[in-house]
């Protein structure tokens, strides 16, 4: 899952970058007000951490201005701001959530998942389709009860498929949300990961539409 | 135990009262001489009249020596008035209730024999005023008397019809001018009841609907007492917020890169890890340290004045800032003039120069240049530090010195205090600080002046 962190700070920016990267994140990083409203607005990131006290374009700023620019995407405020008019005045800017620094990394990935989950529309803790099961925060897939070992893109992948599960993902929106800036890309890397992903867990969970992406059908097809 | 405190009132109203009764005395008196003097005048008169006309009615009339014949009691008041003529010694008429003998007794006469004028006698244990007459050529000697006590009858019954009213308005004087100072004391009510009626973290100003102008002073006094308390507490407040706000963020950081260090499995980013973690730790300590030396400045504590060479100070604080400027490849530079010495405490001092070095390095680039100069000029001490970095707007050169306040896009991690507290040092020790444009290096010019210390 690829997460945008805005961060002026350069030690807690590094640490955080360098904490959810252990936790499974694609973490990409900036440290200004201006280079966080240009990512934002351009790159599709899966959610954002944004600090509010920011050289260059205050947090909030940037804020209300991608969302009166129609950006949805899960924003999770972490600011050393911790009085409630500036609590209540960030979420009513746009924020999705409101922490407090300083923050336990695992409980910031929590609430990046919870966030991202919510934002797909998907309440559970555990995504399931057909009778795969996957489990974003324990990085696990479960196939009829049964562990299947994934590498970190393929769960990704798998993850990123059934987040969206009935739509169609292009090759290109797929690569995007995998990789984090500096990380090579070969050009049959979904091709490859997708044909793995079909090895361990069947051929029929993922179908391919022919010059548009791939879908992951979350019904079992009438037989 | 404690003092009870006095009450305004019932001083008010003791005051009032006091000084009623006092006049009223004061009128009492002098209404008891004036009277007492014109009543005299005029009974006194009568007598003498009386005396008078005797003297002529026995001169054509009294020729037998019916001295037996006592004249009538006329009116109930009579028996207070008594007259006696004697012929040539001998008593010839008197009233029912005047004494054979003479009534002015004989050792008070003068050397004639006679006794003439006014004189207040004993007779009988009673007081009398007596006016004697005598009548030339029949030896006829008249005396007329009458009580002191009917004389002191009508001036008491004068005082009385004028004191008694007062005596019985008093009582409803008092509760009068009670009830008026009560109203009075209304507004002084009202003041202690809305004060005592606010929230104890209340600081908006006491506003009373029709103050009087006595208590203008003192409500005025009284609010801008509440807005000094309020900015204060605000500046309080703020500084509070601000400095949690600047010691969260290392915090955060040092528990981030603590929390990856323990997660990693590789060596070299653990160790990364680790280092940033110490990295933060340093830092939370620097901004604690300068918290602690503003805190410190702002309570007050007058520094310690001795005479010290700035030009040797400056020296000892370059020399121990160099490897940061070297660890950036910048160049410094210090030119020192002798005999610079100002008036300061030498701690503080070293705080305030190293603050302005330490900056100079901090924000300027690599390969920048950081000059320093301690001269003598005009009268004055001046150090100036310089560099060739990127300079400061006029906006922001006048915001340096906020608290926590730090140029927008300055990559450089620093908590913004560092200004605070070379400006409180400089006011301590009596510096003018100028800060401005290096003409010589394009960067930021900041120039400290104290006057020369002999």
């Amino acid at each position: 899952m690829r997460i945008l962190l805005v961060e002026d700070d350069a030690l807690l920016g590094d640490g955080l970058r360098a904490g959810l990267r252990q936790l499974g994140f694609q973490v990409d990083w900036v440290r200004d007000g201006e280079a966080a409203e240009r990512e934002l607005r351009a790159e599709p990131y899966a959610a954002a951490v944004l600090d509010l006290g920011l050289p260059k374009r205050d947090g909030l700023d940037v804020l209300a201005a991608v969302r009166r620019a129609g950006v949805t995407l899960p924003v999770l405020v972490l600011t050393a701001r911790d009085a409630v008019p500036e609590r209540i005045r960030g979420l009513d800017h746009g924020a999705d959530d409101y922490v407090v620094k300083p923050v336990d990394l695992h409980e910031l990935a929590a609430r990046l998942r919870a966030l991202v989950r919510r934002s797909h529309g998907r309440p559970q803790q555990c995504l399931a389709a057909r009778d795969v099961v996957l489990d974003p925060a324990a990085r696990s897939v479960r196939q009829a009860g049964l562990p299947v070992p994934l590498s970190t893109r393929e769960f990704d992948l798998l993850h990123m498929l059934m987040l969206n599960a009935g739509r169609v993902l292009s090759r290109e929106q797929l690569e995007q949300q995998l990789y984090s800036w500096g990380q090579e890309v070969e050009s049959n890397a979904i091709e490859v990961h997708i044909h793995h992903l079909r090895r361990k867990l069947g051929s029929g969970l993922i179908q391919t539409v022919r010059g548009v992406g791939y879908m992951l059908a979350s019904q079992q097809p009438e037989s | 135990m404690t003092k009870r405190p006095h009450s305004l009132q019932s001083r008010l109203l003791a005051l009032v009262l006091g000084v009623v009764v006092a006049v009223w005395l004061v009128t009492a008196a002098v209404t008891w001489r004036d009277v007492h003097h014109e009543l005299d005048e005029l009974l006194d008169s009568h007598l003498a009249q009386a005396a008078a006309l005797l003297v002529v009615q026995q001169a054509g009339e009294i020729e037998d020596d019916d001295h037996a014949v006592d004249a009538p009691t006329l009116h109930r008041y009579a028996p207070k008035v008594a007259f006696q003529i004697f012929h040539a010694g001998r008593l010839a008429l008197r009233s029912a209730n005047a004494p054979a003998t003479p009534m002015v007794a004989d050792g008070e006469r003068d050397h004639a024999g006679f006794k003439t004028g006014f004189k207040t006698v004993q007779i009988d244990g009673v007081a009398w005023r007596v006016f004697g007459a005598h009548g030339g050529e029949r030896d006829i000697q008249v005396y007329v008397g009458e009580q002191e006590a009917s004389r002191s009858s009508i001036l008491l019954a004068v005082l009385r019809g004028t004191l008694a009213p007062m005596l019985l308005a008093l009582p409803l004087l008092a509760l009068a001018a009670w009830w008026a100072v009560y109203r009075g004391m209304a507004p002084l009510r009202q003041l202690g009841r809305t004060l005592a009626a606010r929230q104890p973290h209340a600081l908006q100003p006491v506003a009373l609907a029709d103050a009087p102008t006595e208590m203008t002073a003192m409500l005025a006094a009284l609010n801008a007492l509440f807005d000094r308390i309020g900015a204060l507490m605000e500046a309080e407040r703020r500084f509070t917020a601000d400095a949690a706000h600047e010691l969260r963020t290392p915090i955060a950081a040092i528990r981030a890169q603590a929390q990856v260090a323990l997660a990693e499995a590789d060596d070299a980013r653990r160790r990364h890890a680790l280092e940033a973690t110490l990295a933060g730790c340093d830092r939370a300590a620097r901004l604690v340290d300068q918290l602690l030396t503003l805190s410190r400045l702002e309570a007050g504590a007058a520094p310690a004045a001795a005479a010290l060479d700035l030009g040797a100070l400056v020296r000892k604080v370059a020399a121990e800032l160099a490897p940061q400027a070297l660890h950036k490849s910048q160049t410094v530079e210090l030119d020192a003039a002798d005999a610079c010495t100002v008036q300061g405490d030498a701690t503080l001092l070293s705080v305030l120069v190293r603050n302005l070095v330490d900056n100079a390095i901090r924000y300027s680039p690599r390969h920048a240049t950081v000059r320093m100069a301690v001269v003598q000029r005009g009268g004055q001490v001046l150090l100036t530090v310089e560099d060739s970095g990127a300079g400061m707007s006029e906006a922001d050169s006048r915001r340096l010195g906020e608290r926590f306040f730090r140029v927008l896009g300055s990559d450089e991690t620093g908590s913004g205090l560092g200004w605070s507290i070379v400006k409180r040092i400089a006011a301590a020790s009596g510096a003018a600080i100028q800060v401005g444009r290096s003409s010589a290096l394009g960067g930021l010019s900041v120039e400290v002046g104290w006057p020369l210390a002999r």
